[in-house]
């Protein structure tokens, strides 16, 4: 007579156990947890699959690089010092570059508590550059903390950005007051709750925005190939 | 290493195998899309032929959105969960009866692992973080060395540690036991 081994019931449950866990896992990652960033949590929307289209409406005041009369801007949220950002960055230039029909609109993400540091630090700078030296400085700004940034942290903006700023030429001296005033804290605070609103979980999050109002979520660094198609289904629906 | 060649070797096996590791990996590419990819699926609007280039572009970011760590051990995962799989089927069938609870859980456990390792399409690993900051220690992640990459290499470890159970498993001879009743005289 053969003898059963123990534990006939093991495998179903550790399956169901394990099911249970994911799914959990799943529904507070993907649904109803409030996203890491700021000193609060910030108060959740109800669960939807796409909430891009709470986006704030596209101002002048918004950082934009390409096309000025793009049928479909991508609207990036990003972490100066998310490595992920770094890496999306560089696909947003290749993409800029390959296409002239389309907009790039950077706004702020900071993730303080994975970035605590520089993150939000380094946004304001940038606002600050901006202010100072228009658009243009405040791309040679991004631009260039991302091509020298170490990322998570590690970054040593004490001599980083005075050099920046150098190269983008801003006077040094205007520059720290502005940052000291602390008059672009709320800017940079309300580019945080606008990519929160559209869903934003983490960095770099991106929104697809088209002519008509339409808009697609793109989370992560996705490579250039999967962007361009991104552009090409909203372009087709416009 | 015999009895994985053994098994995979057999074209039925190696579908399974293959076809698991397929899904396991899909899943941990799309996961950070989940609401890219549920937007698109239906939309009458967008053409199957764009669905299915989207979708197959979306396999880039292994690269894209990835450290090499954690996208060696998303592979690592993907292919130790469906070896393991054809491992377990094999067993049923050649013991005519379940695994021993302790590596069903490993296996299990393993994958689990793994996918609280899943992410970075975000700084920080994707489950993980969202998990953590429900008991607001989100934060906990930046005290990791890895960044929560560890659970990914632990899962690559468990489900490693449970296909050589399940291998010891079937080498064992099949015997039998001896039963002899309480009440036999």
């Amino acid at each position: 007579m053969q003898k059963y081994t123990r534990g006939n019931y093991a495998t179903p449950a550790s399956i169901v156990i394990a099911g249970v866990l994911i799914a959990g896992a799943l529904f507070f990652a993907l649904g109803n947890q409030a996203p890491i960033s700021g000193g609060q949590p910030v108060q959740q929307q109800p669960t939807a699959i796409d909430t891009t289209d709470q986006i704030r409406p596209l101002s002048n005041e918004d950082h934009r690089k390409g096309n000025p009369n793009a049928k479909v801007t991508i609207v990036e949220y990003s972490d100066f010092e998310c490595p992920f950002c770094k890496r999306f960055h560089d696909t947003m230039n290749q993409v800029l570059e390959d296409r002239d029909d389309i907009a790039w609109v950077f706004r702020h993400f900071p993730l303080d508590q994975l970035h605590p540091r520089n993150a939000r630090r380094v946004a304001v700078a940038s606002e600050c550059v901006n202010e100072l030296g228009g658009e243009d400085a405040f791309w040679i700004f991004t631009d260039g903390f991302f091509e020298v940034t170490p990322s998570n942290d590690r970054t040593d903006i004490s001599t980083v950005i005075p050099n920046l700023v150098a190269k983008a030429g801003v006077n040094e001296t205007a520059f720290n007051t502005c940052v000291a005033s602390g008059k672009y804290d709320q800017h940079v605070q309300d580019d945080v709750d606008d990519a929160i609103a559209t869903g934003g979980q983490g960095t770099p999050w991106s929104v697809i925005f088209g002519e008509n109002g339409d808009t697609l979520p793109l989370s992560g660094a996705q490579p250039v190939g999967a962007v361009m198609q991104l552009v090409e289904i909203m372009l087709k629906s416009q | 290493m015999d009895v994985i060649r053994s098994v995979l070797l057999r074209p039925a096996y190696a579908g399974i195998a293959f076809g698991v590791a397929v899904v396991v990996f899909t899943f941990s590419i799309w996961l950070p899309n989940w609401r890219l990819i549920l937007t698109v699926i239906p939309s009458s609007i967008i053409s199957l032929p764009d669905k299915v280039i989207l979708f197959w572009n979306l396999y880039g970011s292994i690269q894209t959105n990835f450290t090499l760590v954690s996208a060696s051990y998303t592979i690592a995962i993907a292919i130790l969960f469906g070896i393991n799989i054809v491992l377990f089927i094999h067993h049923i069938k050649i013991r005519q009866g379940p695994l021993s609870g302790s590596t069903s859980a490993l296996g299990v456990g393993g994958l689990i692992s793994g996918f609280f390792g899943v992410g970075c399409a975000a700084c920080g690993t994707f489950i993980l973080t969202a998990l953590l900051g429900l008991v607001g220690g989100a934060g906990l992640i930046t005290l990791l060395p890895l960044g929560g990459e560890e659970f990914g290499i632990l899962g690559v470890a468990l489900l490693g540690y449970a296909m050589y159970s399940i291998i010891k498993k079937i080498k064992e001879p099949l015997v039998c036991d001896t039963i002899w009743p309480s009440n036999n005289k």
